[in-house]
């Protein structure tokens, strides 16, 4: 046994942050401006309606998401807000310096901080995986390596790969997931049982916070699939293919966890995780899928693949690998997008049969590279991280106090049954 | 309060019909061109435009506020319930009054623009509603809600039209102006012995999370606060993204001082729910301008400490020394930020990054929101005290059961 305490982090933690605000300050300063081209008005509202939306599925969405532990509610909403906050300002930073040369100053406009916001969200979804066994210092340093990392991945996707801003965007949930799964398992191997099984738990009430975080996410995710797209016809096509996904992926989650289950129940955890995969399966093809029944099948497919994870891999991952996934963004986020990543070559082999054949195995190298450079660079980056943050520097709580809110809130007068 | 409450309500209802008949149409095409400010007549057209920004001040006002405040444990019913009941009152009387104000007495168009500028009225009530929140009957708030905006319209008036002053955020006449007029009637309101505490003043886990819901809506949305009244759409730019900025700023201050001041690095959930929004009310005043970028992290990174400062040493102060006891601690959400606003702007116009007004007409434009606000609460703090009366004795503050149905309490579900 560690002391009872947790360390303090109070001569670290608010150091580090300001002194980031601080760098942010002077960064901003220097290499930043308006856009002063001339305002459209009705352009300025379309844009912001969608950064709206996508702001919405980041602070909330995502928040209650993750807020299924009995003991670790506060954290998750506020931890998140954190990191979005910290991630936005960095996002828009490395975006603009590495979209532009060095020397040009940075243009914040509305669809910057739309794409900021959006590239934020992978630290978001890897934080699902690592919550509860890192303080906030910690999670601070992960955010910062993690949005450089996923800008860059999309940068060279763009310049070297030839994707569009779309599809390199909508990998972000295999990136992000295996990051985060890679994170964890190094910070922590396997956390002891009982802590597993008095603090890893969800209640009645923490439950339905998390269904207030997963429906906001479900009802904003065609806004989210579209974000990028800057053909009408297009985000038409990728608003409509989302929808349909979701509500197909939202009945096969809520029946097959039912059919799962010996007395035909419906779990809660399952609910969270299933409904959501349609829209992350359909993501990297939703522009390009001409019929509905298509991106239904696909959601369908999410379905199954994401509660069939949650059922099999589970154990196996915990046990075999140690690796704890704290929410299961492996069956939410990781699986179904690696299912939409494959569904996507396939339909671009497709089309492009159809077309030259001269291209095929070409443009199948290409997007095949694709996918597996988000795998890949998110396992790498998130090794890195993992092993940076399991340095004794972060002043990390001890594993007898994680999942536990008290390690870094204070409870001015401790409620009864907490 | 069986009687006293339904009648009040009622007759205030009846009248807002009576006033709306007699001094409220329709903006349509031909009446639009009447309107002051308004030069083509395609307003009706961008009046539609805006309707999705009156909506996120919508959201901001019924969701938002009413859920910051369910910390309370045995409060929640009252803050959401209430908070429904004063800003849809609010509103009607908001249309009214403003454009009594406006319009000089004349029949009172309404278009979308009204509707914002209603809502923004009643988020004056909604904050000074933070201050006395558990010490207060409704009877009580109904009627603080039509003194407080009738007060409101007239600093709003005097501050936009008379010195022309530059506040499109409303730090000085919403925010700061809500909260120093909640101040003065929980001053007036106080009752012996709040400062050593009160045994159903204090939160839950799960309340404090319902707060935190409170907090997300208003954090989203505050760049649509800002910029619903922005005129054109390089000032509604500005607007979004300097308030977005220094939301995002705040957020890492108020992290960082609340671990500073916290018992071993430990974050204060109170700080969280409330100093993360400081920035956005401080950009306020000086959103449209072109403060820079920079700009607006400085004043958001500024915001978020001053709050989690009040927080941790002013609002006990207030409380010991001058008998003022703040519930939400809304002097620190939205007053002192709302002067940091108000002096911001003025720094601002002395850097030469706006000519939209002068140094002393800002300042004199903070004055006078203060002013007034605190004269208006000392004066509907004596009225509410002295002639209205009805406020619910001090063991039955901050407890919903005096005025809501509880369903019985059970053992809560721990399991």
């Amino acid at each position: 046994m560690g002391s009872k305490y947790p360390p303090s982090v109070r001569g670290c933690l608010p150091l580090w942050t300001i002194a980031l605000e601080l760098a942010f300050l002077v960064i901003f300063f220097f290499f930043t401006s308006y856009d002063t081209s001339s305002q459209d008005p009705k352009e300025l509202m379309g844009i912001y309606r969608v950064l709206q939306d996508v702001t919405i599925m980041a602070a909330l969405g995502f928040g209650f998401l993750n807020s299924s532990l009995r003991r670790y509610g506060w954290s998750s909403v506020a931890f998140n807000l954190f990191l979005l906050a910290l991630g936005v300002q960095w996002a828009v930073l490395v975006d603009g310096f590495l979209e532009w040369s060095f020397y040009k100053k940075v243009i914040i406009k509305l669809s910057s901080i739309k794409l900021a916001t959006m590239s934020a969200m992978s630290v978001l979804i890897s934080v699902g995986a690592v919550l509860g066994k890192a303080n906030l210092l910690q999670l601070t340093v992960m955010a910062l390596v993690e949005v450089t990392a996923f800008v860059t991945v999309r940068m060279v996707d763009r310049k070297y790969l030839g994707t569009d801003n779309h599809t390199s965007m909508m990998y972000i949930h295999v990136f992000a997931t295996y990051f985060g799964l890679m994170v964890t398992w190094c910070l922590s191997r396997s956390p002891p049982v009982a802590v597993l099984v008095e603090k890893h738990q969800t209640t009645k009430n923490s439950s339905l916070f998390t269904m207030l975080g997963t429906l906001f996410l479900w009802i904003f995710w065609p806004s989210f699939n579209s974000a990028l797209l800057d053909i009408p016809k297009e985000r038409k096509t990728a608003v409509f293919n989302t929808y349909y996904a979701l509500a197909v992926s939202a009945v096969t989650a809520i029946s097959v966890s039912a059919l799962s289950h010996p007395r035909g129940k419906i779990n809660m955890t399952h609910i969270h995780n299933a409904v959501l995969a349609g829209g992350v399966a359909v993501g990297a093809s939703c522009h390009v899928i001409g019929t509905p029944w298509l991106a239904m099948v696909l959601g369908f497919m999410a379905g199954l693949i994401s509660i069939g994870g949650a059922l099999c891999l589970r154990a196996y991952f915990n046990h075999m690998l140690g690796i704890h996934d704290t929410c299961g963004v492996h069956y939410t986020f990781g699986l179904p997008g690696l299912l939409g990543g494959i569904v996507y070559i396939l339909l671009m082999f497709y089309e492009v049969t159809w077309t030259k054949n001269s291209m095929v195995f070409f443009q199948l190298l290409i997007d095949t590279g694709v996918l597996s450079l988000a795998m890949a660079s998110g396992l790498i980056a998130g090794t890195l991280t993992g092993l940076v943050l399991s340095l004794k520097i972060w002043k990390a709580a001890h594993v007898t106090k994680y999942f536990d809110d008290q390690a870094s809130w204070e409870f001015p007068h401790l409620a009864v049954g907490f | 309060m069986r009687f006293i409450f339904p009648t009040i309500a009622v007759l205030l209802e009846a009248s807002m019909i009576v006033l709306f008949g007699f001094f409220v149409k329709y903006e349509t095409e031909q009446n639009a061109i009447q309107q002051p400010n308004s030069t083509n007549s395609t307003k009706v057209d961008r009046s539609l435009e805006l309707y999705p920004l009156f909506q996120d001040v919508h959201v901001m006002i019924f969701v938002g506020f009413g859920f910051l405040m369910t910390f309370l444990k045995k409060y929640g019913f009252s803050s959401v319930g209430i908070n429904l009941l004063i800003a849809a009152l609010g509103l009607q009387w908001g249309t009214f009054v403003q454009g009594m104000v406006h319009r000089h007495g004349q029949t009172i168009y309404i278009g979308i623009k009204n509707m914002i500028n209603a809502d923004f009225s009643t988020a004056t009530v909604l904050i000074s509603f933070g201050a006395v929140l558990g010490k207060i009957s409704p009877t009580q708030m109904l009627i603080m809600t039509i003194i407080e905006i009738t007060v409101f319209a007239g600093n709003e008036y005097v501050v936009g039209e008379i010195f022309q002053a530059s506040d499109i955020g409303a730090s000085m006449t919403i925010h700061a102006f809500g909260a120093y007029f909640g101040l003065a009637v929980a001053g007036v309101l106080y009752r012996t012995g709040l400062r050593k505490g009160h045994e159903k003043e204090e939160s839950e886990y799960h309340s404090d999370l319902f707060a935190m819901i409170g907090t997300l809506f208003l954090w989203m949305f505050w760049p649509s606060f800002n910029s619903a009244i922005a005129e054109t759409a390089e000032e509604q730019y500005l607007a979004i993204i300097n308030t977005y900025l220094s939301l995002v700023a705040c957020v890492l201050t108020a992290y960082a001082m609340s671990s500073l001041v916290g018992h071993r690095g430990k974050l204060d959930m109170v700080h969280i729910q409330n100093a993360t929004l400081a920035g956005g009310v401080a950009v306020g005043t000086c959103a449209d301008m072109k403060i820079h970028p920079y700009g607006s992290l400085i004043i958001g990174s500024i915001a978020g400490m001053v709050s989690v400062l009040g927080f941790r040493f002013l609002t006990p102060c207030l409380t010991a020394k001058l008998r003022i006891h703040d519930t939400c601690g809304v002097h620190n959400l939205h007053g002192l930020p709302g002067v940091v606003g108000g002096l911001s702007s003025i720094v601002a116009i002395l850097l030469g990054v706006s000519t939209a007004s002068s140094m002393t007409m800002q300042a004199a434009a903070l004055g006078s929101s203060i002013g007034s606000a605190i004269a208006g609460g000392l004066i509907t703090g004596l009225i509410l005290r002295f002639i209205v009366r009805g406020q619910p004795s001090k063991d039955n503050f901050f407890d919903d059961s005096v005025y809501w149905e509880v369903p019985k309490e059970k053992e809560l579900d721990n399991v």
